[in-house]
């Protein structure tokens, strides 16, 4: 478990991360969003025992961290925003030497290596020179410096940039993997990336956290929105639409000689067929009914802008 | 320490495999070469005491080019967010990077050295001499070594950390020739830390245990620092 308790951290006159506090359980999945200057960063560096707080404490179970640095470090796994990487050596070789600056016993260090290898798909290139590599590979050399320890704790800032699709879904795998077995804690700007790997979601803004919630409640809503595409003609339809009470008409959009009709009901089955018998019965014919889901770069923005009408 | 070890190859193979440290040792070889017959051509035989001031001379100036990146580049590239956060205590970073620079130099020492031992085999050399001697250069270009990894650490700019420490060894190696302004108390501290006062006795032969403490507690100072240095974020 990681508890940080009031967590202030100042660069000179300018404060970053102001008086957070939180708590993440053995096991869980955790995601840092917020807009670029957040604090995200910094509020890694001190999870990492890299920069020491102005003020506060940060434990892992009850081990305080700033006072017992080395011991915090060995079961933490890092992956740094730049990827830390020595461009002169060659993958393995760097790996070797992760390997060794992060106590893993010296007969397990092959084993560790090839494991770290394979799990960031690096077989081909092991015995490359860093510098020459394509930048979505340096990330996975970082990446793979991250868990050559088998951390408890892992803490990846911004773990999927740089990479193609292919690759972010095997990061994503690997990442789900040790869901329940390690504590995972990453950034991102690319939401739609992590949606289905963190189980929870803080979002920081300015150098607090403004919201701090499981996923699915972030994806629940008091009202769903619907689209749904009729063929008709708009004019008939608009009249059609005044005899529906139950929803709320968001927008009507015609297509081609199709009509896109978004509404927004109160969470219930009952009015979704209400809908559906009220175009029947008027003849419009319903092409499809799909329910659209705001996706995490909504609710981001949602939840950043919120703030500021606050 | 396994650790050490492994830090200390780390940063030897680097030097290895950078043009940077191919083109010191290859210009130091030349410079000294050039120097050492200039010395013979004047005195028609070569003093040792001659030889080892010519090397001294020339570390001086080669010195900070090698440690500039030591601790610079590592911040530079984000490395050092690497190394702070793996479970190595800092005194082994310090010591295992400083073990690395120093090596390095001592292969460039001993290259420099086996053509001038070649000569003085035929020319019944005094040993005690050669080996103090030797022993001199070696803690004078470990004490540079020390002064530049520290300089290195106080910066982001591999360039800030090269000009940092030639101002610090200028100061420590020609303070004797401006001692003549000083009197009292401030005349015997500038002769002190002058490192010239220290190395002419190895170079002459002479080993005094005030020498050996100027440098060890000068290189042990320098690396106290420079852990000091990185636990603070001194650049930052
Ligand atoms: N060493 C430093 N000295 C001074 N200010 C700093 C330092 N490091 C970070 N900051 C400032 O702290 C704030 C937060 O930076 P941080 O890197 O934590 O943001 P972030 O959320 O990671 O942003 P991004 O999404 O762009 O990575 C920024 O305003 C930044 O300028
Ligand atoms: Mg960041």
């Amino acid at each position: 478990m990681i508890t940080v308790k009031n967590i202030t951290k100042c660069f000179g006159s300018l404060r970053v991360l102001n008086n957070i506090s939180f708590e993440i359980g053995n096991g869980e999945i955790v995601g840092f969003l917020g807009q670029n200057g957040a604090g995200k960063t910094t509020l890694m560096r001190i999870l990492t025992s890299y920069l020491t707080p102005t003020s506060g404490d940060v434990y892992y179970d009850d081990l305080n961290i700033q006072n017992n640095s080395l011991e915090a470090r060995r079961r933490l796994g890092y992956l740094p925003e730049m990827p830390p990487l020595y461009h002169e050596m060659s993958v393995k070789s760097y790996l070797k030497f992760s390997a060794e600056l992060k106590n893993v016993p010296v007969r397990e260090i092959t084993a560790s290596v090839d494991r770290a290898l394979s799990d960031c798909r690096l077989n081909n290139v092991c015995n490359k020179r860093i510098g020459v590599l394509s930048k979505g590979y340096k990330q996975r050399v970082g990446l793979a410096q991250a868990i050559i320890n088998d951390p408890d704790i892992l803490i990846l800032d911004e773990p999927m940039s740089g990479l193609d699709p292919v690759q972010i879904l095997q990061v994503r795998t690997l990442i789900k993997n040790l869901e329940h077995k390690r504590t995972v804690i990453l950034s991102t700007h690319i939401l739609s990336e992590i949606e289905r790997i963190v189980q929870r979601v803080m979002f920081i803004k300015a150098g607090s956290v403004i919201k701090d919630t499981s996923i699915d409640s972030l994806a629940e809503t008091e009202n769903r929105t619907f689209v749904v595409k009729v063929k008709s003609d708009e004019q008939f339809l608009q009249n059609v639409l005044k005899d529906i009470t139950c929803a709320t008409l968001l927008d009507v959009k015609t297509i081609r000689d199709c009509c896109e009709v978004s509404l927004s009901v109160p969470r219930s089955e009952e009015n979704v067929n209400t809908i559906a018998a009220v175009l029947t019965e008027k003849r419009v014919s319903i092409l499809e009914i799909i329910e659209s889901r705001p996706s995490l770069e909504q609710k981001f923005i949602e939840v950043i802008s919120e703030e500021d009408h606050a | 320490m396994p650790k050490v070890i492994a830090i200390t190859k780390k940063e030897l193979a680097a030097y290895f495999k950078s043009p940077v440290a191919y083109i010191i040792l290859v210009v130091t070889l030349v410079i000294f070469n050039f120097l050492f017959f200039m010395i013979i051509d004047q005195n028609r035989e070569a003093t040792l005491r001659d030889v080892f001031q010519a090397m001294e001379f020339i570390f001086l100036f080669i010195v900070p080019l090698l440690t500039m990146k030591v601790f610079a580049e590592e911040k530079n590239a984000g490395t050092m967010e690497f190394l702070m956060t793996t479970p190595t205590n800092n005194n082994v970073i310090v010591f295992g990077k400083y073990l690395g620079t120093l090596l390095f130099l001592s292969v460039l020492l001993l290259i420099s050295v086996v053509y001038y031992g070649i000569i003085e085999f035929y020319a019944a050399p005094d040993w005690a001499a050669t080996l103090s001697g030797f022993l001199g250069i070696w803690l004078e270009a470990a004490l540079f070594l020390a002064i530049g990894m520290m300089t290195s650490s106080w910066t982001k700019s591999q360039v800030v950390a090269a000009i940092t420490s030639y101002v610090i060894l200028f100061f420590l190696y020609f303070s004797l020739t401006f001692v003549k302004y000083f009197t009292g108390s401030a005349e015997t501290v500038i002769k002190y830390i002058s490192t010239m006062t220290h190395s002419k006795n190895f170079f002459v032969g002479v080993i005094t245990l005030t020498d050996l403490v100027y440098y060890l507690s000068g290189i042990l100072f320098c690396l106290l620092l420079t852990r000091l240095s990185i636990e603070t974020r001194l650049w930052r």
